[in-house]
């Protein structure tokens, strides 16, 4: 039985109750979790720290622009069955000659095709019951992945290339499947139709604060009020690249190497900013927003 | 059951239909629903396919199982406080209200047990006892229920009836949500007396179940809050608010992927060269790129207006993605020429515009209105000769679709090129037209 107990974070992640809600049902229903939102909001973070949680098996696919559903599924090592078959011709003439020395195979045969199977995450997952199978980045997949994923999904199964073995699995028993998505591109329709969809809002000041208060339990409060009028106040700035929880995260981490008032001298300093404004564009911008700050009230950003 | 509400839902432009429900259903059967607050999230879960689904999502609930109407331009607080579902509701709340509410605290409380899920309960108690007291043909008998109903009301509350097959209780949530919408009902069979149960009334179940957890109050209010519920109007034509709505479609038009495959010929070849040694060959299949071009018709009045976020849209994309971008002006229609200038003072040639390579995708963006003789046959030639020399061409047309018929020359050029409402919507649906493998011809 596939574990569909409702799940509301950890010690290190803070799940949104309405993201938490949508896992629950999600994996109730034996359907994949879509989960869409800016960058850094903690997409990626939800099945790894759930599988973390609760001590289950974690199968990763990064998604890639060549990303395929072979990768992804199972494909077959035609390479090595080639070179094993070579091997056995080879290994019969050496053994023809009187040579006794023989090239080994690997304890594969290629009389058996399953030996050249190489099994992806999926199927991997959904040989084990109650593993988590997070898909990440889907949006960087070529069109023709998600729509390729649609058999599987539905139908719970992979058929094995070549050799023809079939992996399925019960609808109970089905993965939780997180698939992440950055909406550099649009899904196809059917896809999304077989998903629970969720899209995670950018957090709010009182969210953040319980976010950094998870990360960085020891900075002082101080400094964490200071980092987080900053970074709100670049957020609004309208930036091309507006920064994300990731990169507060990593700035306070910076921070938290030095002394509470040394680090609210730098943070309104605006130091270490690259860690948050990530073009030259924006960064130009700032640094004209701060001289115009500077020239009426002799202050920064804050 | 609730056979309506795909039909409803397809009405704010979302995709709905039967499998909705046969989800919903399973949910159902699954116990992920409890209240109405609970129906609300897994539809959602079901039916929101992208942030800009949220807004339309929103209205489409409210309307259907509240009644509650949220027209063009109205907050949800507005139109909550406008509806009669909350003036009936609001009566009996203040009927047993210990002190006087403030127009806020009530949409907030209202919200609250519209929004209350059953995440947020503990305790449950037998449901079966209740559903048997409930009567869903109730007219206005408010009376007989509320002599012994003395007890706070309590967002702590609901009632569980579990017990109950699926089958009756969809037939009851359909009979009591037609009956929400009745003058003589009171709103209490979905929301109000004790928590929200879709299943009948609430208040009935006053013996107690202990509800603590994350507070179904704050997801209410962040249901108004969230910019996302209320996102721009998506048939509303392109301006800056929404440009980037339409980018985020026009990133649709992608690019056709790489593939590592087999190369067998070289295969065999250096094979045989190894002396019958057969050592794999890869080889990569080439990217197809994205090269777009893009004619404005900035001549006219008509047409001022869209010009500059029209190339703001496209800057935009630009800036986005490495690939190539031409943009040409013309006046109307295209005779033998197009302006590389916005003022229209430096041309080329159609044949120019013609050399450059297939694989471009054209997008037209103009009113297409103007006077027939305009559109003469030598305009025709130059319009259907660029669609037949590049890959994918659409017209994108900022007049509002409904004139589009009475046009006569937006009907000649509907001919020839595809067209499409100039808005995120419909280039959304430009885009994926683009997106399909060309069925026929070169």
């Amino acid at each position: 039985m596939a574990e569909t107990s409702f799940w509301t974070g950890s010690e290190k992640y803070l799940c949104d109750p309405a993201l938490a809600q949508a896992f629950h049902m999600a994996r109730t229903l034996g359907m994949p979790l879509l989960i869409e939102g800016e960058p850094g909001t903690g997409k990626t973070e939800l099945p790894i720290h759930y599988a973390n949680d609760r001590g289950l098996d974690l199968e990763v696919f990064p998604v890639g622009s060549k990303s395929n559903v072979e990768q992804f599924v199972a494909r077959f090592d035609h390479v090595k069955y080639l070179r094993d078959s070579q091997i056995e011709i080879l290994n019969a003439q050496r053994e023809e000659k009187g040579l006794e020395s023989k090239l080994t195979t690997g304890g594969r045969n290629p009389e058996s095709l399953k030996d050249y199977v190489v099994k992806g995450p999926a199927t991997i997952a959904y040989e084990k019951p109650n593993s988590v199978l997070l898909i990440d980045e889907i949006d960087k997949a070529p069109r023709e992945f998600p729509n390729d994923l649609l058999y599987a999904l539905s139908h719970r199964k992979f058929i094995m290339p070549e050799s023809g073995e079939v992996v399925e699995v019960s609808e109970k028993d089905m993965p939780a499947i997180v698939i992440t998505s950055n909406r550099e591109q649009e899904l196809p329709t059917a896809f999304k139709g077989r998903c629970i969809y969720h899209y995670i809002d950018f957090p709010g000041k009182e969210t953040m604060e319980k976010i950094i208060e998870k990360h960085h339990p020891a900075l002082d409060e101080k400094v964490v009020r200071a980092a987080m009028d900053v970074f709100y106040n670049l957020r609004r700035l309208g930036l091309e690249r507006a920064p994300t929880t990731r990169e507060i995260l990593n700035w306070l981490k910076y921070m938290s190497e030095v002394a509470p008032e040394e680090a609210i001298k730098k943070i309104n300093g605006l130091q270490g900013i690259g860690v948050l404004i990530k073009t030259q564009n924006d960064m130009e911008k700032v640094n004209r927003m701060i001289g115009a700050d500077d020239s009426f009230y002799g202050s920064n950003l804050n | 059951m609730f056979s309506s509400l795909p039909e409803h839902f397809r009405a704010y432009g979302l995709k709905a239909d039967v499998r909705t429900l046969l989800l919903l259903r399973k949910a159902m059967q699954k116990e992920l629903v409890k209240t109405l607050g609970d129906i609300h999230n897994v539809l959602k879960g079901i039916i929101v396919k992208e942030p800009t689904d949220i807004g339309p999502f929103t209205k489409a609930y409210y309307a259907y199982f509240l009644h509650i109407p949220i027209e063009p331009g109205q907050t949800l607080e507005d139109a909550i406080l406008r509806s009669e579902t909350f003036a009936k509701w609001k009566t009996q709340f203040l009927d047993e209200a210990d002190r006087d509410y403030d127009d806020e605290e009530l949409v907030n409380t209202f919200l609250d047990e519209v929004h209350l899920t059953s995440y947020d309960i503990k305790e449950i108690i037998n449901g079966k006892e209740i559903w048997d007291q409930d009567n869903p043909d109730l007219e206005d008998s408010d009376t007989a229920m509320n002599d012994q109903d003395t007890e706070r009301r309590d967002l702590t509350k609901m009632a569980d009836y579990s017990d109950l097959s699926l089958e009756e209780l969809l037939e009851r949530m359909e009979k009591v949500r037609q009956q929400q919408k009745t003058r003589h009902e009171g709103g209490s069979h979905w929301i109000g007396t004790g928590g929200i149960s879709p299943y009948g009334h609430g208040g009935a179940a006053k013996n107690g179940i202990r509800v603590g957890g994350q507070g179904g109050g704050k997801m209410a209010r962040k249901v108004m809050g969230d910019e996302h519920y209320f996102p721009i109007d998506r048939d509303a034509l392109l301006n800056d608010n929404n440009v980037d709505a339409a980018l985020a479609s026009i990133k649709g038009v992608i690019q056709e992927s790489a593939f590592e495959k087999l190369d067998v010929p070289k295969t065999i070849k250096s094979g045989i060269k190894r002396g019958g040694l057969f050592i794999p060959e890869l080889t990569s299949e080439k990217n197809e790129e994205l090269k777009v071009i893009v004619l404005i018709d900035n001549g006219g009045y008509s047409m001022a207006p869209y010009v500059r976020s029209v190339q703001n849209l496209f800057r935009k994309m630009k800036t986005r993605f490495a690939h190539d971008l031409e943009t040409y002006y013309f006046h109307n229609t295209i005779y033998d020429r197009v302006y590389t200038d916005e003022r229209r003072t430096k041309s080329i040639t159609i044949d120019q515009l013609l050399m450059h390579s297939k694989d471009y995708r054209i997008f037209f963006i103009g009113d297409a209105a103007m006077a027939p003789y305009e559109m003469d046959s030598l305009s025709i030639r130059t319009l259907k000769s660029i669609i037949n020399k590049f890959k994918k061409t659409v017209w994108l047309n900022p007049e509002p679709l409904k004139y589009w018929p009475y046009t006569y020359t937006i009907q000649v050029v509907q001919q020839i090129i595809p067209m499409y409402p100039l808005t995120p919507a419909g280039i959304e649906r430009a885009v994926v037209a683009m997106n399909k493998k060309r069925s026929e011809g070169s």
